[in-house]
Formats: C-alpha cells, structure tokens, sequence
C-alpha cells in the first residue's frame, strides 16, 4: 500500500498542508479526501508544502488541479512549496502545474 | 450356503463387477462401501467391515463399515492379535464366532449393536495379511466353512481391487507432493542466471532441488535424491527440504549444515538415506563453497575453458554412519562462469557406463546463457529416450560485470502494484549508470504507464501489466503491456499521464492492439556509454 501521511496547522490568515511520503492511484483518492477536508471556507489562502513527498504521478497531479479549480471558485489564494530538485517540482515542470499554480520558493 | 450354486455365482460376478473401471473414479473408502453392500446381500448378513492394517503394521483400522458405522465415526483401532479382527490379522487364517460375549470380542461397539455370530478372514495380498473382513448377523447363525470359503473369495477379490486403488492413489499422491515441493519460480537475482528442468518418471522418486536466499544475502542451492521411490521417498524428500533450509538459517559452512541435516535422519529418519550437494554462493556471486553427501559433483565451465566436474571430495550419503566428517570446498567463481548441478538420472543410462555419461555431460556444458546450456544438456544426455529415472538439472550462471539483466515483471493490474513496480525500477536502474533524476523520470513515466494499465485496461476481473526493461546502452528500453483494451479517460482533469510520460523520456509510443495495448519508452541515459 502506498502511504502518504497529510498534517494540517492554521495561522491567522492561512491553512497549511503538509504533504508527505508518496502519492499514486493506491492512495490518491484518501489523500484528496484529506486535503479537501482540512480546508474550511473561512481561510483565505491555502499552502500545500510538499517538501516531502518522495513519489508524485499524475494522480496527485489531478488533486492539485482540483483543488487549484476549487480555490479559484471560493477566492483562495493558493500557494505549492515544491522545492527545486524534488519531484513534484519535476513533474509541475513536464505537466505545466507550474504555469498555472504558484510555486514556492 | 454352497459355494457353486448358480445364484451364488452370479452375486460372485457382482462383486468381481464392482472392482471394474465403472468404478474406477471412487475413493477406496467409497469402492469398499459399495462391495461391502454386496457382501451383505451374497452372504445375507446384516453388518460387514473392512480393517486396514496402519503403516506400522500393528494396528487394524476401521476403514469402510456397514451396518457398523460408529466404527469409522470412533476411529476404531484394534492390535494385531488382540480380539476377533485382531486374531484373523495375526494368524491369517478365518474365525467363526457362534456367540459374541466378552470373552470372544473386545470390541464395545459390536456388543453394543447386538451382533450376535460373527465370521471374519483375512485380506491377503502377496500372501502378506494387509487387513482384515468380516461380516455379522443381529440374530444367531452357525457360520460353517463354505461360508467362510466365500467370503475368503470375495476377501481376495477386495484385497487386489484395494491394493490396485491404494497404488494409484498413493503414486497420485507422491507426484503431487513431489511437484509442490519443488520451487515454483527460481528466484530472479541480479547477477546471476538460473535455469532449471525436472523430469520426473513413472515411480515417482525422490529427487529435488532448492535455491533460497538468506538473510545474509547468501544463495543457497541444494539438488538431492533420496533413495526409493514413491510416497515414502517423497515424504522424506519434504521432510530433508524443510530441515535444510531450517539449518542453512543457523548459518555454518555446507560441511556443517550436512552434518546438522545427516543427524536428524539417523534420528528421525532411520533407514532412509539420500545424496545431498548443497552449495552456498556470496551475494556478489564470486565464490562457492559446497559440500557434498555422496552426490555426484557438479560441472563447471569458464569462459573459453572446456567444461570440468568439480574437484571435491565426496563424502558418504545421509543416513549411513553417524558422526562424520564432511568437507567444504570452495570455488572462485569468475564472470560469466558457469555451474551444473543434476541428479544421477541425467548420467545414468542403461547401456552407457556413468564415466560416459559425465564425460557427454561435460562435453555439452559450455559457459553460455543458463537456459540455452540446460536446453543443450537435456537435447544431448536424454534425447529423445525417456529416462529410466528422475532428471534434475539446475544451471546457474554468473553474468559478466558489464552485463545488466532484463527486468521482467507481471503484476496484477491494481493499485497496489504500482509502488512495488516503482522499486524494482529504481533498484534495477541503481546497476545501471543512470543518474537520481533519470530514476526518477523513469519511475514516473512506467509508473504513469502502469497506472493507465490499472485504470483504463481492464473489467472488474482484472489483468496482469507486464513491465520489461532492458539496457542498450546508452539507451534504457522499457516497454509496458497489457492484455485489455484501454478506454478513453472519465472526468475532468485526467489525461495528463500521457504528456508526464513524454516528457519524462526521449521516445514514446503507445500501440493499441487487438491483443492488448504496448507501451514503448526509451529514455537515453548522460553517463552511459555508447
């Protein structure tokens, strides 16, 4: 089984998810489930930090867009800490995530 | 009743009926319950039994009934001598018994049902008593010795049928046995090429072979051949297999581990005795030590040398003397050498002495691919003659360095395969020159592959995806197959995987067929040579 492990903090203006371990078909739809649910409607700005995450496909990918769709609906600000040298850095590269969601740092 | 009256004939014939081949797809258990209601009417009684004689030859054991099934149900056992059945099976011969009481039978459960006169004989088979049959009546009845003539008849007539049944069940049995003791896949090593062939014969003996690794990362292998044939050499060979691997776990040289395994059959198994090669190989593969009980040696083949049987020193088979000492030998093992381990029905013939079945051996051996040298083996020593015996042959080479060994994997199509997919990957791309980033292009793009497999080929039965990487340097090669048909992608925000794999490799080609879909992925690696 495929495990990835979701932690969630609140600050004043912000909900902080961080995502790690590794996400594909097995586990992606828990992981979007988890996601989804930490974000209340009162937040402003959604950071999803996945520093952490060893494995990402096109299955996580789908949580981003998602979410980045939904956010955009309910006028969140959206944030992706994706560190250059880690893989979904690598794969917003090659799927154009980047484009489309702010990538930090 | 007389014997050659016409009636008595025909119910005769009946009984001769039941053992014929419209019965032949019964248990004996059930074949004896069908005669045994013959008997019943042939002889006009109202119970009948049939005691089998136990493997220890002591004791009788309900087997069919009767009219006296709480026998079978309470697993009646009777010694040898003791009591009516007891009496029939020591001395061989039949007993007439008038009045049942506490004196003439031991058994509760007859009184109990109110047997009153019972008449029992012996089941002979090659003048050897292998069980016992009688028949009772609720009601008082003087059996005389015609009556005991005819159910001696009908007795012989069961004791072959039973004898014939017991035969085929037990060599059914023994092969069965035999074949799941055997690995069902070799282990797939990296480094090392294995191949195997196992031709077993009609009797069904007692040969065998293993290869397992321990948690040291040691390989060991073990070909084995214990002495007689049938159920009982299959058995022990299960039972030798076990202990071994059980031994080779406390580790100690193959000269230690033998002498452990040769102790517990002088112990548990006596009077049996088996030849035993077990070897053990270094995680890299460059050296063996191996040690050998009375096993024939194995043959070995450098590159660009002719092939030689090793040079060990043979010492005495399992089960023979206590308290030996048995030697190790080692061999330096260098790339691409290669080593055969058999079973002495590879180089026994009839009509050919076993110095002139090792030297053709020795001659076919040559340090080639695993499978191509077994084939080549097995083509030139058996032909097309059937073997007398047994033949195990396991073939096991050392790659050269530079060589890197195709990936194959076949996993079921489900979510849950997609991350063991994932490691072997990376594992097999870690002996490669590919760099982290590489990798990880490489785990994503089949990964992205896979996933389309598990999501879009197959109904609810499911498939299999097949995973196939090989190395034509600088290029890795990989190709990703299915035996479904793949439908478009459901929902929003799917369909990207495709474009993640294109970039993520230098060439992508997806072949929808009618067979399956392939998926094609080279990705050329920056380090390799050309």
């Amino acid at each position: 089984m495929t495990i990835a492990t979701v932690k969630v903090h609140f600050d004043e203006t912000a909900v902080h998810i961080a995502v790690a371990g590794e996400i594909d078909l097995a586990n992606a739809a828990v992981v979007e489930d988890e996601i989804f649910a930490a974000v209340d409607n009162r937040a402003t700005r959604v950071v999803v930090d996945l520093t952490d995450l060893r494995y990402v496909d096109s299955s996580g990918l789908r949580i981003l867009f998602i979410l980045a769709g939904r956010l955009e609906t309910l006028q969140m600000a959206m944030e992706v800490v994706a560190p250059p040298g880690s893989p979904i850095r690598r794969l917003a590269q090659v799927s154009g995530l980047h484009s489309f969601i702010e990538l930090s740092p | 009743m007389p014997v050659d009256d016409p009636a008595t004939t025909e119910r005769l014939h009946r009984i001769e009926a039941v053992t014929d081949t419209a019965l032949a797809h019964l248990k004996v258990e059930d074949l004896l319950v069908e005669l045994l209601d013959r008997v019943r009417e042939l002889l006009g009684v109202d119970t009948a039994a049939v005691l089998l004689l136990d493997e220890s030859g002591q004791q009788l054991v309900a087997t069919a009934t009767r009219g006296l099934e709480e026998e079978i149900h309470q697993g009646t056992r009777i010694p040898l001598g003791k009591g009516f059945a007891g009496r029939i099976a020591a001395e061989g011969t039949p007993v007439i018994i008038d009045r049942v009481d506490h004196n003439t039978v031991l058994n509760p459960i007859l009184r109990e049902k109110g047997v009153r006169s019972l008449l029992g004989v012996p089941l002979l088979a090659g003048g050897a008593v292998m069980g016992v049959l009688h028949v009772g009546t609720l009601s008082d009845r003087r059996f005389d010795d015609e009556d005991a003539n005819l159910l001696q008849r009908v007795a012989d007539r069961i004791a072959l049928a039973v004898r014939s049944r017991a035969f085929e069940v037990e060599r059914a049995a023994a092969s069965v046995l035999q074949r799941s003791l055997l690995p069902a896949t070799l282990p797939l090593l990296p480094g090392l090429e294995l191949a195997a062939r196992y031709v077993p014969t009609e009797g069904v003996g007692g040969d065998w072979y293993d290869l397992f690794t321990l948690p040291s990362g040691w390989l060991c292998v073990v070909i084995g051949d214990v002495v007689g044939h049938g159920l009982r050499a299959a058995v022990v060979m299960g039972r030798l297999r076990s202990a071994l691997r059980a031994y080779a776990l406390q580790g100690g040289d193959p000269a230690a581990v033998l002498a452990r395994l040769d102790r517990k059959v002088q112990h548990f198994e006596p009077g049996s005795m088996a030849t035993v090669l077990f070897a053990k190989f270094d995680p890299r593969f460059e050296r063996l030590q191996v040690s050998s009980a009375g096993h024939l040696a194995p043959v070995f083949a450098w590159p660009g040398e002719p092939a030689e049987l090793v040079d060990l020193p043979v010492d005495p088979p399992l089960g023979v003397k206590a308290g030996l000492r048995r030697h190790t030998t080692i061999v330096d093992v260098p790339p691409g050498g290669l080593l055969c381990f058999y079973t002495d029905g590879l180089v026994e013939r009839r009509g050919r002495t076993l110095d002139e079945g090792l030297r053709r051996l020795c001659e076919s051996v040559t340090a080639g691919p695993a499978d191509s040298v077994s084939t080549t083996v097995m083509s030139r020593l058996i032909g097309s003659q059937p073997p007398d015996d047994d033949v195990a042959l396991l073939t096991l080479r050392r790659r050269a360095d530079t060589e890197v060994a195709a990936l194959d994997l076949v996993l079921p199509a489900a979510p849950d395969s997609l991350r063991q997919i994932r490691r072997a990957v990376g594992r097999w791309l870690s002996a490669t020159d590919a760099t982290q980033d590489e990798i990880a292009d490489l785990q994503l793009a089949i990964g992205e592959a896979c996933s389309n497999v598990v999501e879009h080929a197959y109904g609810p039965r499911g498939g299999a995806v097949t995973v196939r990487m090989t190395l034509d340097p600088p290029d890795v090669l990989v190709t990703v197959h299915d035996s479904g048909s793949w439908r478009p992608p459901r929902g929003h925000n799917r369909g990207r995987g495709t474009l993640v794999m294109q970039r993520c490799c230098d060439e992508l080609r997806v072949e929808h067929g009618l067979a399956g879909t392939v998926v094609f992925i080279r990705r050329r690696l920056s380090g390799a040579a050309p």
